[in-house]
């Protein structure tokens, strides 16, 4: 099975273990990755303004680039990405003076026959027609969740898991939307597929802090503790969450938390993923761990009792 | 909230800027505070999603220009998700600060970013915090 994965520039840099975890994980499940070529950064955030078109040039150009190369589909695991390719396809099918705009950028981009000075030989407009795919629909329509199941290397019976949604995945809900708005289940049915327990916690929407942990740190890290908070008091063992900032909120600023919040000794937050490799059978110490401020190792291997794959 | 509305002080073609940049229909809100009930920094913002959406149909600019709550929105569209109306406020919030910010300064640039986390920071947050509050 192929299909063409957009990563992002994040994680091949600061979300390196949400990457190789992906890339392993889908090798074992028979899925051939194809990154499409000259991509660029996505742009992170979708432009809200009415006056801001050009930050929409370059999400449509990578959708355009997996439309050339024959893809029908891109899949991606960054919610970031995620959101601003699902929304810009959306703007191009729905309002037709960004149509036209955006493909005017892409126009300019093609290369110019040096012979004949013409540009506008063999342009084909780019509709919005690429499917996008997060990797967690990808698995449940494509792969399978059974077929996860029955590849299943360990028992993860015993271990709790938070499926953390974030906001990026689902709103706004009639553009994004990967599950519907008022009980998600998606995530939740993935982390059970893997053989382990889901439990229930009411912060599982809620906005992490996003990029105001750069300009507010605090104010991002209360946001942060909540979502914490409320996965602790639910009863889980760790988290699991699909996006690199989301991660750098929920772990890598947990130093930060535990001195605004001093009851907060520490949670295990990691890439669903990470998860999913192992529990595929991948060794514990290939899974990046080291790279996290809380490192999930030691609550997963007591839970979770055999490090030997069965 | 005490605001003292002066009719002179409204600015209509604030409240026009406003509607046309972030394509909203302005007055399709009628207070229910659902935005603000929902939204995760409203605890730290000076003046609420709901409050802003009223300033700026009374068409004032100044009010609205000297709050930090426009700059506590994380996008994260829950206001959004919540409304009654289907009203976007994070796209009202980023049309504000298009059209408040000074020209020429940003509010929080590149060199804002505290050297602690600089290394750290995933490129994402970058990309994202620049874009929405600088210029």
């Amino acid at each position: 099975m192929k299909v063409h994965y957009y990563p992002g520039c994040t994680l091949k840099e600061k979300a390196v273990n949400l990457e190789e975890t992906t890339v392993k994980a889908m090798k074992i499940l028979g899925v051939d990755l194809k990154e499409p070529e000259g991509w660029t950064c996505c742009g992170a955030e979708f432009p809200l303004s009415e006056e801001k078109i050009s930050g929409l040039a370059a999400p449509a150009r990578i959708l355009r680039q997996v439309e050339s190369e024959g893809g029908d589909k891109v899949t991606t695991t960054c919610a970031f990405c995620y959101n601003v390719l699902k929304r810009t396809n959306y703007a191009l099918l729905n309002d037709p003076l960004k149509h036209k705009r955006i493909n005017a950028f892409l126009k300019d981009d093609i290369k110019i026959d040096h012979e004949t000075k013409d540009k506008s030989t063999g342009f084909d407009p780019y509709h919005g027609d690429v499917s996008v795919v997060h990797l967690l629909e990808f698995l449940r329509d494509e792969v399978g969740f059974s077929k996860i199941k029955a590849k299943i290397k360990r028992d993860l019976s015993g271990l709790k898991v938070a499926a953390y949604y974030g906001c990026r995945l689902l709103r706004p809900y009639s553009e994004v939307l990967m599950d519907k708005p008022d009980d998600p289940s998606i995530f939740e049915e993935f982390v059970e597929s893997l053989g382990a327990q889901v439990v229930d916690f009411p912060f599982r929407q809620e906005c992490c802090g996003s990029y105001i942990s750069v300009s507010e740190p605090d104010v991002a890290a209360e946001a942060s503790y909540r979502i914490l908070r409320s996965a602790i008091l639910g009863g889980a063992d760790i988290m699991v969450l699909s996006c690199p900032l989301c991660y750098y909120n929920l772990d890598r600023r947990q130093g930060l938390i535990k001195d605004k919040f001093l009851e907060f000794s520490g949670f295990p937050v990691l890439y669903f993923t990470q998860l999913l490799a192992w529990a595929l059978g991948e060794k514990i110490s290939t899974l990046g761990f080291n790279d996290h401020y809380f490192n999930p190792r030691t609550v997963l291997e007591k839970v979770v009792k055999s490090e030997v794959a069965q | 909230m005490r605001v003292q509305i002066k009719m002179e002080d409204k600015e209509k073609s604030f409240i026009q800027k406003v509607a046309e940049r972030s394509a909203q229909n302005i007055y399709a809100c009628y207070q229910c505070g659902r935005c603000s009930a929902g939204c995760p920094f409203a605890f730290e913002m000076d003046i609420l999603p709901n409050q802003i959406i009223r300033l700026v149909q009374l068409g004032q600019e100044e009010e609205v220009s000297g709050s930090k709550a426009v700059y506590l929105c994380a996008s994260c569209f829950t206001c959004h998700s919540r409304c009654p109306k289907g009203i976007d406020i994070a796209r009202i919030a980023e049309a504000i600060r298009e059209i408040t910010e000074p020209k020429g300064q940003d509010h929080f640039g590149p060199d804002d970013v505290p050297l602690k986390w600089a290394k750290d920071l995933p490129q994402q947050a970058y990309v994202a915090v620049f874009k929405k509050f600088s210029k």
